[in-house]
């Protein structure tokens, strides 16, 4: 008993330790702007879907996978989920039509899509009434420091500190097909240091810009869709 | 060091083959794939990568099968080619498509965050006399981000790219190809009359 009391300080000591460390991993500041642009009225009826596409391109940026998954997660799920149609199975049913190569550019070529054979009728059986198309990315800005890590005989580590700022730009394009127009653009910018410190062990400090854009701009986006009046101030 | 020059990426390339949206052409056709076309593989040595194997000779033959169903209303393949059969029976025509190059580039080579693949299609038809109509060539091109997947994934997702990209252009661009509406024509009088203009 009394050698489990004379521990338990050192043992709490570490525990805090730790507790901290978890925490500076996992927590980061990201910095998030949100701006929408609406141009008509939306709203969505039981049984409607969304389709959010990535924007292709063949230069050498273009939207993550994993961008577009973590909007469609958040879309489908919480309050006032959203039925989404995944984009691999919809490219798959409108084959070739939302190829890279083919996609329609703007909402002004969605007539011309709709006069393609079995397009209207395969929009009208799967209920879709918008597509939300993503374009952007997540690119490093500045970075710096030095950081190491040696092992020997004698024992090892890491020590150093670097830092890496990334900017996470992206705008979400929302197409109404069923009045075949544009219904307006969401914008989510984010930006944030990461550091990584070498005290021995690795300690990460993660801002995440990317995952906090994604958060915002899937927020803005589901609301954007749900709420159905323009503004009475535009 | 030994280990990483010697390394062979195997990939046997797979993905969805989906049917194409376009208008089909009343036309009876025969298709031959040629052998190499069946089982095309692309064998290429890397300095920084090891060998690469490429496999995707099945994938593409179930992909052609798909399109050219979807191209035409009566489609059926033939055993030999238009050149060395001695009549093409009930077709009026026969499409031989080629695979002329492949190619690839990694991002220990391109420098950049992602992988890509080009295929390069011919396009031979020939009518039911086995002459030449039209030939042309097609180059569908992928990429896949190099984060995303494993390296072969990527390469894979980036090669299934690839052929989506070339069928979607012989599908959609087969109108555009010189011969070919005069051909079309040609198959049906009675119907050229009613449809000056044909969408393809």
């Amino acid at each position: 008993m009394n050698r489990s009391t004379e521990m338990m300080p050192g043992a709490s000591r570490r525990l805090r330790l730790l507790g901290l460390l978890s925490i500076a991993a996992l927590a980061g500041c990201s910095a998030t702007r949100v701006e929408e642009s609406r141009q008509s009225n939306t709203g969505m009826k039981t049984g409607e879907a969304l389709v959010v596409l990535g924007r292709a391109s063949y230069n050498d940026r273009e939207t993550e996978v994993s961008f577009t998954d973590c909007i469609s997660d958040s879309l489908s799920g919480g309050d006032d989920a959203i039925r989404l149609i995944p984009e691999q199975a919809f490219k798959d049913e409108f084959y070739p039509w939302f190829e890279p190569r083919f996609a329609p550019g703007s909402a002004s070529d969605l007539e011309l899509l709709f006069s393609q054979p079995g397009v209207q009728d395969r929009i009208d059986a799967s209920q879709v009434r918008y597509l939300a198309w993503i374009e952007g990315d997540t690119i490093t800005t500045d970075k710096g420091g030095s950081f190491s890590c040696t092992i020997s005989s004698f024992g090892g580590g890491c020590f150093g500190m670097t830092y890496w700022e990334e900017d996470a730009s992206y705008e979400a394009s929302i197409w109404d097909l069923q009045n075949l127009t544009a219904a307006g653009e969401i914008s989510a910018d984010a930006n944030g240091t990461s550091y990584l410190a070498g005290l021995v062990i690795p300690i990460p400090i993660m801002a995440r810009p990317g995952n906090a854009a994604c958060k915002a701009l899937a927020a803005q986006l589901k609301e954007f869709l749900i709420d159905e009046e323009i503004p009475e101030n535009r | 060091m030994m280990l990483l020059t010697s390394c062979v990426n195997s990939i046997t390339v797979e993905g969805s083959s989906p049917t194409p949206l376009v208008k089909k052409i009343p036309a009876r056709i025969g298709v031959y794939y040629s052998d190499t076309f069946k089982t095309f593989r692309h064998d290429e040595k890397i300095e920084q990568n090891g060998t690469w194997q490429i496999e995707f000779g099945a994938q593409n033959l179930t992909f052609f099968r798909n399109l050219t169903t979807a191209m035409f209303t009566n489609v059926v393949e033939v055993d030999k080619s238009p050149l060395d059969a001695t009549m093409l029976p009930g077709l009026d025509g026969v499409l031989v498509p080629e695979i002329k190059k492949f190619g690839f580039l990694t991002p220990s080579v391109s420098g950049l965050n992602f992988f890509s693949a080009s295929i390069q299609y011919r396009m031979t038809l020939y009518n039911a006399e086995r002459q030449k109509i039209s030939e042309w060539t097609v180059v569908g091109y992928g990429k896949s981000e190099a984060s995303a997947f494993g390296s072969k994934e990527a390469l894979n997702e980036a090669t299934m790219l690839a052929i989506r990209d070339g069928g979607a252009r012989i599908a959609v661009e087969l109108g555009d190809q010189p011969g070919i509406d005069t051909w079309v024509q040609s198959l049906n009088p009675e119907s050229s009359k009613a449809n000056t203009e044909l969408e393809i």
